[in-house]
């Protein structure tokens, strides 16, 4: 239905304020409309701005900063103490942390992920429609000439850059409030062997991006919740719950044959890619997984959102 | 535009291609796989013959012996014995590499850590990850450059060895071919020739290819699901890096030197950790499947008492005539009062008679 509607020229800036993937994504924009007329230049800007919007939110980087937080109290918490952490007690790789900073980074990591994170996601990604409905400026943005599914689609990956934006963030303020407060040397992994710096921040990485797919799923589930109300906080609060129900059915041996299809039962399973030689195995059935989930609670918004009656 | 339903089809159509693909996926995995047909002395003979010593690859193992659920926190009192069990209960992944007779590296997978028993030349290390521990222990060189006894047989020979020693309490059969870890297998099944044992049936599957056993799972006497089975999820026969088979601790590691027994063929992976002492006086009773180990009560009865006393104990064994036993799926074990055990894969009312005698 976009593709029927007229283009009028939209503005698509380069966007140097909002990092390079989004630099990168404003590039790509560029090329696609110089070969597919069909697909408006203001469907790119659309894009852009709900990033613009996203990340100058006030409450996104109050978000991102209590993220940033859980690592830095760690580390802070860890130097204070006068006692040596003992191994198998507190979040794994606790003990670690005195001998090489970068753990700092993996045990935020660890302790994010149950609750953090998700309730971080959740109040994004159930504000994308929902949020838009309750201010009564989606009709708009639907003004626009885009189109609903390209605003789907819009909203969702500004739900996916935050994803990213959080786990970065809990990984970089991990790995600067180890820099500050341990020494950092040669990184050791699960399986006994030890890599050099540069390696340890590849795996670094890695992980980071290992959790940031973890959270698409949920971010779809999010958005689908955010197309049928136009009360913000009912899709935040059931994207929370919803992620934490899930994971105490994960933690149920009984019910075991569901714990595959659980959307956080690989979340913390990046431990593996703290193994030697990297096991990517998990990485691959996560992100299965999580394409899974996308794609059907993406097919149940887009359903949703383009029978639904936009009255605000 | 008109038809608002139509902006439905997606919702409907996503999650059913999801359910076919499901349902597809173990259909296609089991489908029957085409291989020249052999007997049950050629398939053995292939395996026999299977020359691979370089390798790598994923094992999953699982068993389902019927116990109890066992908590996973506790006492480290508890946590020993339960660390113990925990091998024989529950499911692992293992990721296997090995390179030549004398390099190795075997890693048991945990959530948040991992146990890796590394080979390299007379050289075994143990390293774990949990409580970051290494022991080291240097394999005396007999050991080291030993041959294996199978070597002076040629497969031919081995296979009849062995049917010969089977074939009067054992029926061996071959099942459908399978296929694992993405290659074709002939499917050994030894079945027990007796009704007095637990054992339903043990099923080889060998890889076509290379004669490399992929897959064993053994089946109790009643049940459709293996009881213990262990699998290759993915196997390559290429050299694993070098890089791999050398170790060395990490820094901040407790590091402990251990000695081998003076034993001459004691196993690397048999790390003295729990106690080995006064295991002599076993007698085993009957031959074959329903064979029974009895293990007179020691003298000071020191070990039993440890074990009686563990509240694992009474979780695990149930009270019965003249003990305690403990069922499971493949094994049972009596605890007689007077302080003997029985144990084998059979009932526990033969363990009783035997107890008896």
């Amino acid at each position: 239905m976009s593709d029927s509607q007229p283009a009028p020229g939209g503005t698509s800036r380069g966007a140097p304020d909002t990092g390079g993937a989004i630099a990168g994504i404003a590039a790509a924009a560029q090329s696609a409309s110089a070969t597919a007329p069909a697909r408006p230049l203001g469907a790119w800007a659309l894009l852009v701005s709900e990033l613009n919007v996203l990340f100058r939110r006030r409450r996104t980087w109050a978000l991102l900063l209590a993220l940033a937080a859980v690592p830095v109290l760690i580390a802070v918490a860890v130097r204070l103490s006068s006692r040596e952490p003992s191994p198998g007690r507190g979040p794994p790789f606790l003990d670690q942390v005195t001998q090489n900073g970068l753990f700092v980074a993996v045990t935020g990591l660890i302790v994010s992920i149950p609750l953090f994170l998700p309730l971080t996601v959740g109040v994004v990604v159930g504000d994308t429609i929902a949020g838009e409905a309750g201010l009564g400026t989606l009709r708009y943005l639907l003004v626009a000439p885009a189109g609903r599914v390209w605003l789907l689609v819009v909203k969702y990956l500004g739900a996916a850059a935050f994803c990213l934006a959080a786990t970065v963030t809990v990984v970089t303020a991990g790995v600067l409030a180890g820099l500050a407060l341990f020494p950092v040397g040669p990184l050791t992994l699960l399986s006994g062997d030890t890599i050099g710096l540069a390696e340890s921040f590849g795996r670094a990485l890695l992980i980071a991006g290992y959790v940031t797919v973890s959270l698409l799923g949920l971010s779809a589930i999010g958005l689908f919740f955010s197309t049928l109300t136009v009360v913000p906080v009912g899709a935040m609060a059931a994207t929370i719950v919803l992620s934490v129900v899930t994971q105490v059915l994960d933690s149920l041996p009984q019910l075991e044959w569901l714990h595959p299809w659980l959307f956080s039962h690989y979340w913390l399973d990046f431990a593996d890619l703290l193994r030697q030689p990297v096991d990517f195995s998990s990485f691959g059935a996560n992100a299965l997984l999580q394409a899974g989930y996308l794609l059907l609670f993406g097919a149940l918004a887009y359903g949703r959102f383009l029978t639904k009656d936009i009255l605000s | 535009m008109s038809r608002p339903w139509l902006k439905w089809v997606p919702a409907v159509a996503v999650p059913a291609v999801i359910v076919v693909g499901v349902l597809a996926a173990p259909l296609q995995a089991g489908a029957a796989v085409d291989l020249p047909e052999k007997t049950p002395k050629q398939v053995l003979e292939l395996a026999a013959g299977s020359g691979v010593d370089t390798f790598s690859g994923t094992l999953e193992q699982s068993s389902d012996l019927g116990l109890p659920e066992l908590p996973s926190t506790g006492d480290a009192a508890t946590s020993e014995v339960s660390d113990a069990l925990e091998l024989l209960t529950g499911s692992h992944t293992v990721r296997v590499y090995q390179n030549g007779a004398d390099k190795s590296r075997v890693q048991v997978r945990y959530p948040m850590s991992e146990r890796n028993l590394i080979q390299n030349g007379s050289d075994v290390w143990l390293y774990d990850s949990a409580d970051n521990t290494a022991a080291h222990t240097t394999l005396p060189d007999a050991a080291a450059g030993r041959t294996s006894p199978e070597e002076t047989y040629t497969p031919s020979d081995l296979a009849d060895t062995f049917l010969a020693d089977v074939t009067p309490n054992t029926i061996v059969s071959l099942g459908e071919n399978t296929q694992i870890a993405g290659r074709g297998a002939y499917e050994l099944v030894l079945t027990p020739n007796t009704a007095d044992t637990l054992v339903g049936s043990v099923a080889i599957a060998v890889d076509s290819d290379t004669g490399l056993p992929l897959r064993v799972q053994v089946f109790a006497s009643d049940a459709a699901e293996p009881a213990i089975e262990v699998t290759f999820t993915a196997v390559s026969f290429e050299a694993p890096d070098a890089d791999l088979f050398a170790f060395t601790p990490p820094a901040g590691a407790t590091v402990t030197e251990e000695t081998l027994p003076e034993r001459g063929d004691a196993t690397p992976d048999k790390t003295p950790k729990a106690d080995q002492t006064d295991h002599g006086g076993a007698t085993v009773v009957g031959t074959g499947w329903d064979a029974v180990i009895a293990v007179p009560a020691s003298a000071d009865g020191s070990g039993l008492a440890e074990l009686t006393t563990s509240p694992l104990y009474t979780q695990l064994t149930e009270a019965v005539d003249g003990g305690r036993a403990l069922r499971s799926t493949l094994l049972s074990v009596l605890i007689t009062d007077d302080g003997r055990v029985f144990a084998g894969s059979v009932s526990v009312e033969r363990l009783q008679a035997v107890a008896a005698e």
